[in-house]
């Protein structure tokens, strides 16, 4: 596979926009490169790995997004450029770090880099971080293709430095993860040293540089101040351009990825002659002076932007500024309904939305073939998300689902962020009742094991995953020792931060590069809190449940069980081949008659194994089936049979 | 009888307080599973008939053909049920009459049966340590010795008979209260399937019964009050005693039978069967001054081959049942016949309606007056 | 370079969670830069990919940089690993000038396994494919992989097939070198599944 760094100025790559933005970065000289796995943004610190040794990069993945950004903004502070990449959630746990840090100002440049889920592919919220950078004062770009990720990138650390403060590119999914062309620049030769300037000067003492308590206020006027500076530069940006006609019918103002889906639709439209596209890259703060001269262009504006009406609101406070006897401006945009203020976009919606300003219909295909296709296509059964065949948690979610059965107490689970959010769909038997946040699990869980006094008695157990448990569940852990909460905690160590591509974490033994280094040993770790942990392998159903039941059983106290097996997409790629060779015995496989009523397909649910209701007998599917040999527990006639490959 | 499913169990006895936690619904699928005192369902079943609706003593049960089927005559010709002979009879054995509740007759016959390879096993019920009594598999004396005495708790028996590997071909001799008497019959009726064959029981061994206590209930009160791993038995003597006595390896303890009644289960108050009428053999306690030894009523066949065998090899020693003692048995299982009636007349509000029992209105007319 | 037969030309590479469309698309997305294209190449990622629907979307252009989104009605070509995406994504992209390039073995939803969703018959989903499309081609991608060893297969069979119908300005040699330099250690046995799928096509 190409590396990122290749030493080829001026040549046209096919880049995901993260690795675009790792290579914008390391145009830029980044030297230290921190993140927390999340979807969309952790292809761009795997990037960076990948030359990182090469380059005397430090690339690492935090335990969570504010020591990430915390990190970086040591190296920055110390003279090394630095970034920080986060999804939307991750600039939620920063924030707080955030608020400071603009007060601070940096040292070197120091750029973070936040990708959002527009639409929630994979994420439990959706929210548009954009709206951060309003709240508090950071100068913001937002790219709209592979071949700005890497070049707004880059500025942004020139940037940085320029304006003393921290500044945010802004990428989304379909940014992040789609590839277009990108045309390579330099790479930068420098050599980097550390060292931190403003130490403590015996001669003339007095208060550091970065710090902040007493007298943010002032900090704040200084802040509006750089903002200011990062205006001007906005205002003759290249990253801000007008395409279409000198007087247009209607102006659409875009950013991001809903750029290219501007423009297709007035393609599609065929009114390249009356639409005008006016492509916003600096997006906060507005670039007024610029975009007032384009609002002069047409008295229709329509605001093609996804989840916020971000741009749009800021756009209408410059209007509502202008001259009295300016051109009355109609807007249109998430205001007026044209454009929906939630989840992603697509040509289509900006073309049905232009269209309709326009006062044309919109027709992408033949009518009678729309119709036709469309009812045809209804025989299509919906795909829901589905742990995989050979998945840990799927013995996990039963035993846990068994368990609360015969514990009888009306007793459930509770999950947060990563494959185990999968316990509270069909996969998972709908076992987790509540789901927020990474490790909210384990607080929520946590604040309701002290309602004895209200008379509550159900069994509560919190489910995490092994990432999460270092990310976010060791306080909360923490609390319910220190507050005597009555609390079973259950981390699912598959070894490894499964859902958003199998990254280490602290409890692994590796480092984002791959290097051996210390594991923080998870049973040591909850033992020397103060609870109590016992170890059971996911696989072992029965001894799962009836660890679960002697706890729940026993009553008060701040209990871990950790369900420890390698999670089965790590393995395969590991050991190339299947532990077994699974089949059912046609047999002894009795199928929907009483003793059975095909538990397997029906409630058991993996993935590997289909129901043949012309025999009426269940079968493995070798496409499918990972050989893990878990369902030959689950069989109660014994019909699956596992042979050793 | 209209067979029902897993969802009907649930709602119609389960769910209505009339489970008297026998064990025959569960064991024999993923679904039941019988738990602290509680047959809880673990997964949906979506099948709307199942042989757990089918062999609950507690469904639809025609008393008429099990009996007819079992013995050739119609239910309810007598209080006790048929009996070939009735006799007071105890071990020879002094190891398994001490560690015995009373006579240790139970343990002796299927000792027997196993030294003489008329069964392979035994399914019993066996209490653990803390003393909650579950089914169990014995095949020897050694392993019997440890299911002796009784917990006085419903014990879910017949699950461990249903667990049994459907190609199993081990003779089986199954011990059960009178419920799982009737359900054992109701599996011979309608042998099921995908389980291990109904004809590998050769014998059933029935526990005479008055009332059994909830498991989860009686239990909680019991771990409140003792250490239950320094107990060794749990007695009722007879009327006029009223108490509840419980034997440690330091002395005995009495409990106020009222105290104990309170965790009777509900649903035996809906059973007319103090005897185990559909048994080979039952077995009770003897009263007042055969203390120590069992009352016995051999009903088929096979039960009285088996007395026959036990007589000639001494392994007990017999007596005949004095007259008093079989008017005293008789008055008795007709009492518990009559409550039953009047107590499920009053649950349904109707003669008609008679919640699982299948039996002829001249015997609801008779057992009603 | 050859000369587009459209521009921009939309291919939608479908499947399900898992099958091994991203890769495909990347494999297929390098081979056209090296030919001097405009590319763009959108996927679902994350947790679609746990046996949930996925689709690439990949435009092709001379000149022009289109967006990574296809609009609806106006795929051009649709390779499918499996069958009802297949159908699913002529539901929305189709028109009747699409080639449809099939795998024929179903990928069963659990939902379905349940007894919760149905499956169509599979002869008469195929009909409605065809029935949507202006030229389809079936591919028993699945068993031609499990026959060389590994279901894991599919994927590169399929690609093969899509090199060999013709419909992309591409061939064997554009595909070889970019096989060759993101996964060198399989490289013969790709080119073996590779030269199936070009020859289940017809053109190997």
């Amino acid at each position: 596979m190409p590396r990122i760094d290749i030493d080829a100025p001026g040549t046209s790559v096919l880049l995901l926009g993260n690795e675009a933005i790792a290579r914008g970065a390391l145009e830029a000289g980044v030297a230290f490169a921190s993140s927390y796995p999340g979807n969309p943004s952790s292809e761009i610190l795997e990037t960076i790995v990948t030359v990182a040794t090469e380059r005397n990069i430090h690339a690492e993945w935090s335990v969570n997004e504010k020591v990430a950004l915390e990190a970086a903004a040591g190296a920055s502070f110390a003279g090394i450029r630095a970034m920080a990449s986060m999804k939307q959630n991750g600039l939620n746990v920063a924030s707080d770090f955030v608020s400071n840090l603009v007060m601070t100002g940096v040292g070197k440049g120091l750029v973070l880099v936040v990708c959002d889920d527009p639409g929630s592919l994979s994420s439990s919220s959706e929210l548009d971080t954009r709206n951060l950078c309003k709240w508090m004062d950071i100068p913001l770009l937002e790219p709209s293709n592979s071949q700005e990720a890497k070049d707004m990138t880059k500025w942004a650390f020139d940037l940085s430095e320029e304006l003393g403060t921290i500044c945010m590119v802004h990428s989304v999914s379909r940014i992040s993860h789609t590839r277009t062309n990108v045309k390579l620049g330099e790479l930068p030769k420098t050599e980097n040293k550390a060292y931190f300037t403003d130490i403590y000067d015996i001669n003339k003492p007095g208060r550091g540089k970065f710090t902040t308590i007493a007298g943010p206020a002032e900090l704040h006027n200084q802040l509006h101040q750089k903002l200011a500076r990062a205006l001007d530069k906005f205002e003759s940006s290249p990253f801000n351009q007008y395409t279409g006609p000198d007087k247009a019918e209607l102006l659409v103002i875009t950013s991001g990825a809903c750029v290219a889906y501007s423009a297709e639709a007035i393609a599609e439209l065929k009114l390249e002659n009356k639409v005008g596209v006016l492509k916003l890259g600096t997006t906060w703060p507005l670039p007024e002076k610029f975009v007032e001269k384009q609002l002069a262009r047409s008295q229709k504006v329509l605001f093609v932007e996804e989840v916020d009406p971000f741009i749009e609101r800021s756009v209408m406070e410059l209007a509502a500024n202008l001259p009295a006897d300016s051109p009355h401006l109609t807007f249109y945009g998430k205001r007026s309904g044209h454009i929906r203020q939630y989840a992603d976009l697509n040509p289509d919606l900006a073309a049905n939305a232009i269209a309709n300003i326009m006062g044309i219909t919109y027709c992408p295909r033949d009518v009678h073939y729309d119709e036709e296709a469309t009812e045809l296509a209804k025989a299509s059964p919906l795909r829901s998300l589905e742990l995989c065949p050979g998945c840990p948690h799927r013995g996990t979610f039963w035993a846990i689902k068994e368990a609360l059965r015969l514990d009888g107490r009306d007793g459930f689970a509770i999950g947060d962020v990563g494959c185990y959010s999968l316990g509270g769909f069909r996969s998972g038997y709908y076992q987790c009742r509540i789901s927020n946040v990474m490790g909210s699990g384990a607080g929520i869980s946590n604040g309701m094991g002290n309602l004895r006094q209200f008379g509550f008695d159900q069994p509560v157990i919190a489910v995490c995953g092994d990432s999460t448990f270092y990310h976010a569940s060791v306080p909360a852990l923490i609390s319910a020792v220190y507050n005597k909460a009555n609390f079973i905690l259950m981390i699912l160590d598959n070894s490894a931060t499964a859902m958003t591509g199998f990254q280490p974490h602290p409890g692994t033994g590796k480092n984002a590069m791959g290097e051996i280094t210390n594991i923080v040993d998870m049973e040591t770790l909850c033992r020397s809190l103060g609870a109590h942990v016992d170890v059971c392998d996911s696989f072992d159903i029965k001894n799962t449940i009836a660890t679960l039941l002697r706890l729940m059983a026993e009553g008060d106290g701040s209990k871990v069980v950790v369900m420890r097996h390698e999670c089965e997409l790590l393995r395969a790629r590991r050991e190339k081949k299947r532990p077994y060779q699974v089949h059912v015995d046609p047999d002894k496989c009795i199928g929907e008659a009483c003793g059975c009523d095909r538990l397997c397909t029906r409630e058991f649910g993996c993935p590997g194994l289909i129901w043949d209701k012309e025999a009426g007998k269940s079968k493995i599917d070798e496409s499918v089936c990972s050989g893990c040999g878990l369902c030959v527990d689950v069989c109660p006639q014994g019909a699956i049979i596992k042979e050793a490959v | 009888m209209k067979v029902r499913g897993s969802k009907e169990l649930l709602e119609e006895i389960i769910g209505s307080g009339l489970c008297v936690y026998c064990g025959a619904c569960s064991g024999g699928c993923p679904y039941l599973a019988p738990y602290k005192g509680r047959v809880v369902l673990l997964h949906n079943c979506a099948l709307s008939q199942g042989q757990c609706y089918q062999y609950c003593p507690q469904t639809y049960t025609d008393m008429d053909e099990l009996s007819q089927q079992i013995f050739g005559v119609p239910y309810g010709q007598d209080e006790i049920g048929v009996a070939r002979e009735t006799l007071l009879a105890r071990s020879t054995n002094a190891e398994i009459r001490e560690k015995g509740q009373d006579g240790g007759v139970v343990t002796t016959i299927l000792s027997l049966a196993l030294d003489e390879g008329l069964i392979d096993c035994a399914v019993t019920s066996r209490m653990s340590v803390d003393k909650t009594p579950a089914g169990f598999l014995a095949r020897n004396q050694e392993e019997l010795l440890k299911c002796s005495t009784t917990s006085y708790e419903a014990s879910p028996v017949l699950e461990a008979y249903n667990r049994i590997p459907k190609q199993s071909t081990e003779k089986l001799g199954v011990v059960g209260l009178p419920c799982q008497v009737r359900a054992l019959a109701k599996m011979k009726a309608y042998p099921p399937e995908n389980r291990v064959n109904v004809n590998n029981i050769k014998l059933v061994v029935g526990i005479f019964c008055g009332w059994a206590l909830l498991p989860a209930e009686f239990h909680q009160f019991l771990t409140e009050n003792y250490d239950l791993s320094q107990v060794v038995k749990f007695d009722i003597p007879h009327h006029p005693e009223h108490t509840f006595d419980v034997y440690t390896k330091s002395g005995k303890k009495s409990i106020e039978i009222n105290e104990v009644r309170k965790f009777i289960n509900p649903a035996c108050s809906y059973c007319p069967d103090m005897v185990a009428e559909f048994a080979d053999i039952s077995v009770g306690s003897g009263r007042h001054k055969y203390k120590g030894w069992n009352t016995v009523i051999v009903r088929t066949k096979t039960g009285a081959e088996l007395m026959e065998l036990a007589k000639a090899k001494a392994a007990l020693e017999c007596q005949p049942l004095p007259d008093e003692n079989l008017i005293n048995l008789k008055q008795a299982a007709l009492r518990k016949k009559k409550r039953a009636l009047a107590n499920i007349v009053a649950k349904t509000g109707s003669k008609k309606n008679l919640l699982y029992l299948g039996v002829s209105p001249a015997l609801v007319n008779k057992l009603l007056t | 370079m050859r000369t587009l037969s459209k521009d921009p030309l939309n291919l939608i590479i479908a499947g399900v969670g898992g099958q091994g469309n991203v890769v495909m698309s990347l494999l297929i997305g390098n081979a056209l830069v090296r030919q001097g294209y405009c590319v763009g190449v959108g996927d679902t990622f994350g947790a679609s990919q746990r046996g949930g629907s996925v689709a690439s979307h990949i435009r092709i252009s001379d000149h022009t940089h289109y967006s990574s989104l296809i609009p609806s009605g106006h795929a051009d070509i649709i390779v499918s690993l499996e069958p009802v995406e297949a159908l699913r994504i002529l539901g929305q992209f189709g028109n009747p000038d699409v080639v449809t390039i099939t795998n024929v073995r179903p990928v069963y939803p659990p939902a379905v396994v349940s007894g919760l969703a149905t499956y169509p018959d599979i002869d008469e989903l195929l009909k409605a494919i065809k029935k949507l499309s202006a030229r389809l081609e079936t591919v028993n991608a699945t068993d031609e992989a499990i026959k060389l060893g590994n279901p894991i297969f599919t994927n590169v069979i399929m690609m093969g097939a899509l090199i060999g119908s013709g419909l992309l300005p591409l061939d064997k040699k554009s595909l070889e070198p970019i096989l060759q330099e993101y996964f060198p250690k399989v490289f013969d046995m790709n080119m073996i599944a590779f030269n199936k799928g070009m020859e289940l096509i017809g053109k190997g």
